[in-house]
């Protein structure tokens, strides 16, 4: 529950003969995480490995033809099948339905395609004839008048003015017929003789005559309508077509999916063959199942091979094990904070899981800043509408998070004795924070000394189990640190309950500057607990320097790190003062407490609820992440991807 | 930021390089060191040296753009943009002559992910229809589908080249022209002396290189600059005597008209003067009242051309036969002692 979950490592020596069906057992259970073992042994003569990358990339191949095929016609891939498949699938039983299915879609899209540039050259047309609708006069008589050179077209409103100057020399005509922001249909025309001067002009200005079709005969109102009825009669193709379509996703859907999760558990089976090592006659597997599910897989593999050799190591949490997955499993309720947990980084095998933690925790603080009885529920029911999909359904896993933190906020709410921003409502149970601001920052900073300190612990319990002395011992935030710490206040409480103090201050002073000490050189005694050598990297005199610096900076760390609690109180504070606030504008707006005063309680309370609760979760974050979570979490642990087709259970 | 430029001892220590090994490891051991490091030793050719340098100024137009005053991010944004254009004009180029990515990426400039131009998908689309429907959402779009109509009949990018730098300009001086004060006049007078170069050695060229009649050139050029107007470009494009015209222009420009006796051979000489002329205009911004948006518009100018005096250095030091004309190609290192 506070670790990983205890992972076993195996290696499997494979028969050849076996290979597929100790592969199937593999893939099928959900349970081995493979890792690479591309040895190959140079004895090796079976079948080269080359062969299962081909057959590999061919199953991809059709597996994305297959995809392609399906968003064409809008087809999802569906659930994996309920039934595990028997034997990998041969590609060529698959291909030529893969081929015809296609054939038939591409014929549509093609069409479709092609129908739809129709319309959209149709369209274009249209936007230039549209200007010439008032013209009595056949089209073909401006296109190609006998005694002008003419050109109607479109072309780039800024070239317009350097068209006309270019042609200073000779006589013409421009007519601008429409102008949008960039570009203008017009009309160039002027004597025959000048046709060659007008023709260079109008092509260096990027005049582009109208392309109208020969067939396009009559004046421009007659083409316009002949245009319309074309791009009707186009889009009355394109609803047959899409009709067509519809009728294959129908006849086919049901057909695609199901071939679509055949070759992919077959590309699956082949891309874990390709990760083997290969051996004379037989073949390497090495690979990580988690240690509760070993026994029923060892026992699926010697029902699949007899012959199969079967080596499994339990992997301790002490040491460094980089390489081993991390699998987390937590219930449904705590879910959403293990995703808090994983943004921030996974727990490496060894590594405190913070997620129960995290789940007491966050929306502890959170409810802290914010508690209101009204504002949390609704904050709780907006939760759990994310939580179940009825809203938001792309962040349902935040809805967990929402819903509990407005549940928290709801408690304090009792607690602080506010329900929509009425502080004298309902009783406080236990302190009212406007009215006792010195009180509630001094309870926000103790709590945030027993956080850190607990941070501190977690960290000293990583680095004992990591058998990590050196950091155990020195670490700023090892035991040196939390030594350093705590004399720090005691300091400060000597100083506040001088003779109620129960430790004489010269002792404090005395651990003070031990523990101060220790974390000064802290680096120093790690390198020599870890046996590297030179203990002291560059000059004696910059180290000492350096290290004074360090000590200066940690010192800082944990005033500020103590002082950023402040805030859980500050935004308690704060919720009362704002809410003061808008009271004070509905007083405003509605002397007399008619309708306008609760519209505006109802509109600053919605501002609360979405303003103040943001910013309060990203104060939550903050704390947890930076204040809590840099003691004692390093993170930087594998993910857990066992072999299946079904999307795993975690997160 | 003036201070991290080279100055002219600096030049004169890389002019003395013996060869490209011995100027790239001086390099190593300047402002560019870190550039040329992340490309391996083997790796390091004149081309991809040249590469690596320019993601200085990638690195000073991001970090100025973020240091900026919030109003001054978008005109420096927009000035950025230009290697964005030159970029996408490249890769046109690129694809119009078939060539494979592996030989363009490293002439581009190294925008990294501030760029909104696919540059390795659209080369390997192979055609230039298919890479232009891929800036959809760009603002390039708009532009060049006015153009592709031209590409399509005439299979040349030539006309997607021109809208490209055209709508570039335009829009860069509309921003300008929104400025006021001192911030204004110190725009107009770099981004002017850009505009006067580019349009009069369009002008010229289009004129003598291409034969074009005198609307194309007028089309194909733009009405406003900071000493050039327009005037001046319907001259040139009408057929005026182009020495008088730029003498007109320029009258303090020494030997304008021996120098475009022969258009063909003066014309890059002309082009390095003009070039001189901006960089005194930009290190004249540092005078003076600092209080102005024009100071890093200058010092990025100035970046700009040291790396392309940089890049030609680096092609000179390369050649097997070291060409010492090479030295009236650069702008910032040119009073290098010869």
């Amino acid at each position: 529950m506070f670790y990983p979950q205890e992972m076993t490592e195996i290696e499997l020596i494979v028969p050849t003969k076996d290979l597929l069906s100790v592969t199937k057992v593999l893939s099928r259970r959900g349970v081995f995480y493979q890792a690479d073992s591309y040895y190959s042994s140079p004895e090796a003569k079976t079948t080269s490995p080359n062969v299962w990358q081909e057959r590999t990339a061919a199953y991809a191949a059709l597996e994305r033809r297959i995809l392609n095929i399906m968003q064409s016609l809008g087809v999802d891939e569906g659930n994996p099948p309920s039934h595990e498949f028997e034997t990998m699938v041969e590609i060529e039983t698959i291909r030529p339905a893969v081929d015809e299915i296609e054939h038939e879609v591409k014929n549509i899209s093609d069409r479709l395609a092609a129908e739809n540039k129709k319309i959209e050259q149709m369209q274009n047309l249209l936007t230039q004839l549209e200007p010439l609708a008032g013209i009595e006069l056949e089209i073909n008589a401006i296109r190609n008048p006998h005694y002008l050179y003419s050109v109607l077209g479109t072309m780039p409103v800024s070239n317009i003015d350097r068209l006309q100057t270019s042609l200073s020399r000779i006589p013409f005509v421009f007519t601008p017929l429409r102008t949008d922001h960039s570009t203008a249909v017009v009309w160039l025309a002027g004597l025959k003789s000048h046709d060659e001067i007008l023709e260079r002009a109008a092509r260096s200005a990027y005049l582009n005559p109208i392309n109208l079709p020969e067939s396009y005969e009559g004046t421009p109102a007659e083409i316009i309508r002949r245009l319309n009825q074309n791009i009707e009669d186009a889009r009355r193709s394109i609803e047959a077509l899409k009709v067509d379509m519809s009728q294959l996703r129908t006849r086919h859907d049901k057909k695609l999916q199901s071939m679509l999760w055949e070759v992919r558990s077959s590309r699956m089976v082949t891309d874990a063959i390709v990760r083997y090592g290969r051996l004379k006659y037989t073949y390497l597997v090495v690979g990580w199942v988690v240690s509760s599910a070993l026994a029923d897989l060892e026992q699926r593999i010697r029902e699949a091979s007899k012959e199969t050799i079967i080596e499994t190591h339990p992997v301790h949490r002490g040491g460094q094990n980089r390489n081993v997955p991390i699998a987390l499993r937590h219930s449904k309720l705590l879910r959403p904070f293990q995703m808090l947990v994983t943004t921030y980084g996974r727990p490496s095998y060894g590594e405190l899981d913070p997620t129960i933690l995290m789940a007491v925790m966050f929306p502890l603080l959170y409810g802290a800043m914010f508690g209101d009885v009204g504002q949390g529920l609704v904050l709780a029911l907006l939760g759990w509408l994310i939580a179940t999909k009825r809203i938001l359904g792309g962040m349902a896993s935040l809805g967990g998070v929402i819903m509990a933190c407005g549940l928290s906020a709801t408690i304090f709410g009792f607690l602080y004795g506010s329900i929509f921003g009425f502080e004298h409502v309902i009783p406080a149970l236990w302190i009212i924070p406007v009215e006792n601001i010195l009180t509630i920052l001094g309870i926000a900073i103790g709590a945030g000394v027993i956080l850190l300190s607990l941070g501190f612990i977690l960290g000293i319990i990583n680095a004992w189990k990591a058998r990590d002395w050196g950091r155990l011992l020195f670490d700023h935030y090892g035991i040196a640190g939390l030594v350093f710490y705590w004399s720090l206040i005691g300091l400060v409480a000597s100083v506040v309950l001088r003779d109620q103090m129960p430790v004489p201050q010269p002792v404090i002073v005395a651990l003070a500057a031990i523990s101060g000490l220790a974390v000064m050189f802290s680096e120093f005694f790690i390198r020599l607990v870890e046996g590297h050598r030179p203990v002291i990297e560059g000059s004696l005199g910059v180290y000492i320097i350096q290290a004074f610096f360090e000590l200066f900076e940690t010192f800082i760390s944990f005033l500020s790190n103590s002082l950023s609690y402040v805030r859980v109180g500050a935004f308690a504070v704060a919720h009362g003062g704002l809410s003061s606030a808008i009271f004070l504008l509905a007083e405003l707006a509605s002397p007399d407490r008619g309708v306008g005063y609760w519209i505006v309680i109802l509109i600053g309370n919605i501002f609360i609820i979405g303003f103040e609760g943001l910013i309060v979760g990203i104060q939550t974050m903050r704390l947890s992440y930076y204040e809590f979570f840099g003691k004692f979490f390093r993170g930087g642990g594998m993910r857990y991807e066992p072999l299946t087709i079904r999307p795993t259970a975690e997160e | 930021m003036y201070s991290t430029l080279f100055t002219q001892q600096q030049w004169d220590a890389l002019y003395e390089a013996a060869d490209y090994n011995s100027l790239i490891t001086q390099l190593k051991h300047s402002e560019y060191g870190p550039y040329l490091d992340k490309a391996k030793e083997k790796d390091l050719t004149p081309r991809r040296a040249a590469y690596q340098i320019r993601e200085r100024l990638t690195d000073a137009y991001t970090s100025i753009i973020r240091m900026a005053p919030e109003s001054a991010r978008p005109l420096l944004t927009h000035r950025y943009r230009n290697f964005e254009v030159d970029n996408l004009k490249a890769v046109l180029r690129g694809i119009a002559a078939g060539v494979s990515w592996d030989r363009v990426r490293f002439i581009l400039f190294p925008l990294g992910s501030e760029t909104v131009l696919p540059a390795q998908e659209m080369m390997e689309s192979g055609n230039v229809a298919a890479a232009v429907e891929m800036l959809r959402a760009t603002p390039y779009y708009e532009t060049l589908s006015y153009a592709m109509t031209r590409y399509s009949a005439e299979k040349n990018i030539f006309p997607l080249e021109v809208a490209l730098d055209l709508n570039y300009w335009r829009e860069l001086w509309k921003d300008v022209n929104h400025l006021s004060g001192e911030d204004r006049k110190q725009w107009l007078r770099i981004v002017g002396g850009l505009i006067d170069m580019n349009n009069l050695m369009w002008a010229i060229r289009y004129r003598v290189y291409h034969n074009l009649s005198e609307e194309e050139v007028v089309n194909y050029t733009l009405p406003f600059g900071y000493k050039v107007g327009d005037k001046d470009i319907r001259a040139i494009a009408a057929g005026s005597d182009i020495p008088q015209v730029v003498k007109r222009i320029y009258p303090d420009l020494p030997d304008v008209e021996s120098l475009l006796q022969e258009p063909r051979k003066g014309l890059p000489a002309l082009e390095m003067l003009l070039k001189r002329r901006i960089m005194q205009q930009c290190q004249a911004a540092f005078l003076g009242n600092p209080f102005h948006i024009g100071l890093p518009l200058a010092f990025l100018q100035l970046l700009e051309f040291e790396i392309q005096d940089l890049t030609v250095l680096i092609e000179a030091k390369s050649a097997i036969d070291l060409d010492e004309d090479f030295r009236a190609y650069l702008v910032m290192g040119q009073m290098a002692k010869a």
